[in-house]
């Protein structure tokens, strides 16, 4: 399912000249339900609903910016509080690492954040995608979007 | 073929005295000379290492080579990590036939840590292979394929024992191992911990391997506090007990290195005591002008 | 297993630099155990790749497949489609699948993207360590299961050296000291007197030192 979405992400054409910055969110589903409650702001978020975050292969992560992410963000439940024990431990982990080859690759590993929030929290989760929007008013818009 | 002036002494009972010296980083051999004039008279035989710290210089053998020719007695260091038996084999019958009696057989360091860390190591056979090797050829005449060798280099067979390296329970068996594989003599790394050697001295001497082996401490004078606290922290296989380091730190500057032979001299006289211990083997690294000093203190000049 | 590491990015990249379109070509079997040139990493490289040249303002065509077993020709003719698409393939399995690779398709420039280190086991979750040096005649016997030769700095058959400090290796202070091991495993099982025979020296004609090996099995020749 998730790799399905993903694939269709990378058909889309290519980025206007000037256009709203886009977002794609990695979310379980437990962290937040449905990103629909973020939209509304200017921007474009694009959501990956997950039964838990470390579902999120490197190559997702990756991928969403060859989609045309500016920036992705990864919502995970706190820490100890991952109902699959070690699920957000190992997202972190790849998050990391992705990280680095966005870092080698000329992308910046900045683009790519991982935040724990509460279930439910819609109001942090709102919080970290106004800040990803006002941190990629100083970034610009990624070169490989 | 007669003797050499260690295996002389050592047989005769005598407490041996040796040195070290290594060959330069270059092809002027009066370097080697220089530093081997200073050793001349006070010694009974001068070690020659084999690309110490696994940095390359002038080949052991031909170092040991001008030694003969100054009419010192050599100890040519051969270790297996750069020649395989072959090259071994060969180098130690080319020794004998340029006049070197005396031989210590040793692993080497690691190459990563000198000027070719890239290199890749040979470590065909091991020093204890090495010594079984050299007594072969020393005994039997024949080299490790069984032939019968035409004249058989007589050397007297040395090793190297780290009393102070892990595992310490294993070290004086490691030692028996060395001695049933043929060794005549072995040489310690640098003597500080005095207890632990002391320890490792006693089991030598209840497994009867000090009737089988002479051994022969090794000492360093200490230059300085920094040296001692370098050589604690850093050189794997050496401790100085932390008295040491306080008593070097206690005095000022310019007199640490007087202080460090002081302290060397009490450890020789220490050692003396210690029942069939055989001699002492004083390794001062680039300070070949203590030698002599420190062997006359020593009280154990002129050497038989 | 054989333990494999992916090349850097930048040393892969700067290989498949002059090629329009490749074929990534991972390995299912010992290399997909060690996270090097699975399945998923042959996913990540390529999009690694992709979104590298993109922001160069080249585009590069890259084909994905993983096959079951790069050594085996059982399994890389099914790659033999996708290599005729292509002139250049990065293979993401050991050494010894790059070069069953390179000598079926002679016509496609072979590029290795893994460097093969080892022959190890996974230790615990995400640390491989190596064990064997497959030197043709296993004598671990005599050291407890423990082997001088592939876990020695120095190969060291009467061990240890003046660098064996407090369990560790001199040369990698993170590397446990072979010859610690091997008197720990002689002192636990009262074999410690065991350790004072006499190893004689080893005969490397079995060993890589004897040129390439083989193994034949007329008994399953057909």
């Amino acid at each position: 399912m998730v790799m399905e979405k993903v694939h269709r992400m990378s058909n889309k054409g290519g980025a206007a000249h000037t256009r709203k910055p886009r977002i794609t969110v990695f979310h379980c589903f437990t962290a937040l339900e449905d990103t629909a409650s973020l939209e509304g702001g200017d921007y474009e978020i694009q959501g990956i609903k997950m039964p838990c975050s470390s579902i999120s292969r490197e190559v997702f992560l990756l991928r969403a910016f060859e989609a045309g992410a500016d920036a992705v963000v990864v919502l995970v439940c706190p820490v100890n509080s991952c109902r699959y024990v070690q699920g957000n431990i190992r997202t972190e982990k790849r998050v990391t690492r992705v990280k680095k080859i966005l870092d080698e690759i000329g992308i910046g590993g900045h683009r790519l954040n991982m935040f724990n929030i509460v279930q439910g929290d819609e109001a942090a989760a709102r919080r970290i995608i106004e800040q990803t929007v006002a941190e990629l008013g100083e970034w610009g818009l990624s070169a490989a979007a | 073929m007669s003797r050499g002036k260690l295996e002389q002494t050592l047989g005769e009972g005598k407490f041996a005295v040796t040195a070290e010296v290594g060959p330069p980083r270059g092809a002027n051999a009066e370097v080697i000379l220089k530093k081997a004039a200073l050793l001349k008279g006070c010694v009974d035989a001068v070690n020659v290492t084999d690309n110490q710290t696994a940095i390359v210089r002038m080949s052991s053998i031909s170092a040991c080579a001008h030694l003969v020719q100054l009419g010192m007695e050599p100890v040519m260091q051969m270790v297996t990590r750069d020649r395989n038996r072959i090259a071994l084999q060969s180098d130690i019958m080319g020794a004998y036939s340029l006049g070197i009696r005396n031989m210590l057989c040793l692993s080497g360091d690691h190459q990563t840590f000198g000027s070719e860390p890239g290199a890749m190591n040979v470590h065909d056979i091991d020093s204890v292979h090495l010594i079984h090797t050299v007594k072969t050829m020393r005994d039997e005449g024949r080299d490790m394929s069984g032939y019968e060798l035409n004249v058989a280099p007589r050397m007297f067979i040395g090793a190297a024992e780290n009393p102070f390296a892990d595992p310490f329970e294993y070290r004086v068996i490691r030692l028996a191992k060395k001695v049933a594989a043929g060794v005549d003599f072995i040489q310690t790394q640098c003597v500080y911990d005095m207890a632990r050697f002391k320890e490792w001295m006693k089991q030598a001497r209840d497994r009867g391997l000090t009737e089988k082996v002479y051994i022969l401490a090794g000492v360093t004078p200490l230059k300085s506090a920094r040296m001692a606290k370098y050589m604690a922290a850093k050189v794997a296989g050496i401790t100085i007990p932390e008295q040491m380091i306080t008593r070097m730190e206690g005095v000022a500057k310019e007199h640490a290195a007087a202080e460090g032979i002081k302290i060397c001299l009490e450890t020789i006289q220490e050692l003396r005591e210690i029942p069939g211990l055989s001699g002492i083997h004083i390794m001062a690294i680039e300070w070949e002008e203590k030698v002599a000093e420190i062997v006359k203190a020593a009280g154990l000049f002129p050497r038989p | 297993m054989i333990v494999g590491e992916q090349k850097p990015l930048e040393e892969i990249k700067a290989k498949v630099s002059g090629y329009s379109r490749i074929l990534i070509l991972g390995c299912g079997t010992c290399v997909k155990t060690c996270f090097a040139g699975g399945e998923d990493e042959v996913a990540t490289l390529a999009s690694a790749l992709r979104l590298s040249f993109k922001l160069e303002g080249r585009t590069i065509q890259i084909e994905e497949q993983t096959v079951e077993r790069q050594c085996e020709d059982e399994f890389i003719k099914e790659a033999a489609t996708n290599i005729a698409e292509v002139k250049a393939v990065v293979s993401l399995a050991c050494g010894a699948g790059v070069q069953m690779v390179a000598s079926r398709f002679p016509q496609v420039t072979l590029l290795p993207g893994v460097n093969t280190t080892f022959i190890g086991i996974l230790e615990k979750a995400g640390l491989f360590t190596e064990k064997c040096l497959g030197c043709g005649n296993c004598i671990v016997d005599l050291f407890g299961g423990i082997c001088p030769i592939g876990r020695c700095a120095k190969r060291l058959f009467h061990g240890p050296c003046g660098g064996s400090s407090k369990g560790k290796c001199e040369v990698n202070p993170d590397t446990d000291c072979a010859w610690q091991l091997i008197v720990d495993h002689a002192a636990a099982t009262g074999q410690l007197d065991k350790l004072a025979e006499y190893v004689p020296p080893k005969d490397w004609r079995t060993s890589q030192a004897g040129g390439p090996r083989k193994v034949h099995r007329e008994d399953h020749e057909i």
